[in-house]
């Protein structure tokens, strides 16, 4: 071979293993293949019975390309973390608000018969009874909601809007209506009449456990 | 002389591999849908982008949209799906296919899609999608028949019942051939 010819070859050569190089480089700099299983491995597999699956050609186009900065495609393990935590939390106050929901049913059941003339009442033993238990797993389950960790920038949108909004009603509605009852019920032991403030525990009550039921169906069917 | 056919070769080598043509997603709309006794959800995402590049016959498309850019309507339930399908860990779907350059003037095409997300790759094979061409834009319409556990996505569900496996995503896309 001529010493032209041979430095002619070798620069084409090198161009070209320079070119492959630089494309090879491009595909594997891929934002997205850092973050996802092994993919090379899958695509192997599988393409053997697709005939026109995704090579992994030189020129397919990669994240970089679409304008997708690195820090968008990267993962981020703390963030999932969060998410993780919240979703947990939240799954024990959907489960606790729904076991919540059976007491409080019993209570208001109970409720006609804990009144009468009488001092002292089994019904009305059970009612506070069951009243007290409603409260303890309210505030357990409430406590699950507030204690979600939310990520950063979150607005609230849509139907848990209106589950956050009849919050503000059954929550104080929660802790007035056993201290109203017990007023009540203290009034009742004596063999009084129910007078003053303690009147309003049955209707603080209803609507207590009215914006309760409206918070679980807010949640639970769309509308 | 040499010198100037050694220039050539030099440039001819990258131009060998270069693309024949290039398309650019214009607009998208991605909807998933999930559905449950109680509820039948949808989120809504405009955000892909995607570019195909063709060359000796044959285009390699990528299309990429963020999971936290789909919005079902309600904030909360967006986080959920977020947090369900690891969006925060791997934050980006991607959706490769290879199709002949010749099937933009089809009616109908069928791909195969690799599709990675919540960190799995799974190959969806001959999707059909409907193709309508108007000048250099196409309208490409169809449904990825996604399910859950293809890629091991636990089930959200909501008072104990869970959600069906089905989460087909509705895709209605508009390339342009650049």
């Amino acid at each position: 071979m001529k010493p032209n010819a041979a430095r002619v070859a070798l620069i084409i050569g090198v161009s070209a293993l320079l070119s492959s190089l630089a494309l090879a480089q491009g595909a594997n700099t891929t934002p997205g293949q850092a973050q996802q299983p092994p993919e090379n491995e899958s695509k192997a597999q599988s393409r053997e019975n697709l005939p026109n699956a995704p090579s992994s050609g030189k020129t397919a186009p990669s994240l970089e390309d679409l304008g997708f900065p690195p820090a968008e495609a990267q993962g981020n393990a703390k963030e999932q973390a969060l998410l993780d935590r919240r979703t947990h939390m939240l799954k024990i106050h959907q489960r606790m608000g729904l076991i919540t929901t059976i007491p409080l049913l019993a209570t208001v059941i109970t409720s006609f018969n804990a009144g009468g003339k009488s001092t002292s009442s089994s019904a009305r033993d059970l009612h506070a009874a069951l009243g007290g238990t409603t409260g303890v797993l309210y505030f357990t389950t409430a406590y699950f909601a507030l204690r979600a960790p939310k990520p950063p920038g979150t607005e609230s949108r849509g139907q848990i809007r209106l589950h956050k909004t009849l919050a503000w009603i059954h929550g104080p509605g929660m802790v007035l209506t056993p201290i109203l009852g017990a007023m009540a019920f203290d009034q009742k032991s004596k063999g009084e009449k129910i007078h003053g403030i303690a009147q309003a525990h049955g209707p603080v009550a209803i609507v207590t456990a009215g914006a309760f039921g409206a918070a679980l169906l807010s949640v639970s069917v769309k509308f | 002389m040499n010198k100037i056919l050694v220039a050539l070769l030099m440039l001819a080598v990258p131009a060998l591999v270069s693309a024949d043509s290039l398309w650019a997603l214009e607009q998208s709309t991605l909807t998933y849908h999930v559905s449950h006794p109680l509820h039948q959800t949808e989120g809504v995402s405009h955000a892909a982008r995607g570019k195909g590049i063709c060359h000796a016959g044959t285009c390699e498309f990528l299309i990429a949209v963020p999971v936290k850019s789909f919005d079902s309507g309600d904030s909360n339930r967006d986080l959920h799906m977020l947090q369900v399908t690891r969006g925060a860990q791997f934050p980006i779907v991607t959706v490769r296919t290879e199709l002949p350059e010749s099937a933009s003037g089809s009616a109908t095409i069928h791909a195969d899609l690799q599709i990675q997300f919540a960190g799995q790759t799974v190959e969806y094979k001959q999707v059909p999608f409907e193709l309508a061409a108007d000048r250099k834009a196409t309208r490409i319409t169809g449904t990825i028949p996604a399910t859950l556990s293809d890629f091991k996505i636990d089930p959200p569900s909501l008072l104990t019942i869970p959600v069906k496996n089905e989460i087909p995503v509705r895709v209605e896309m508009t390339w342009r051939s650049q």
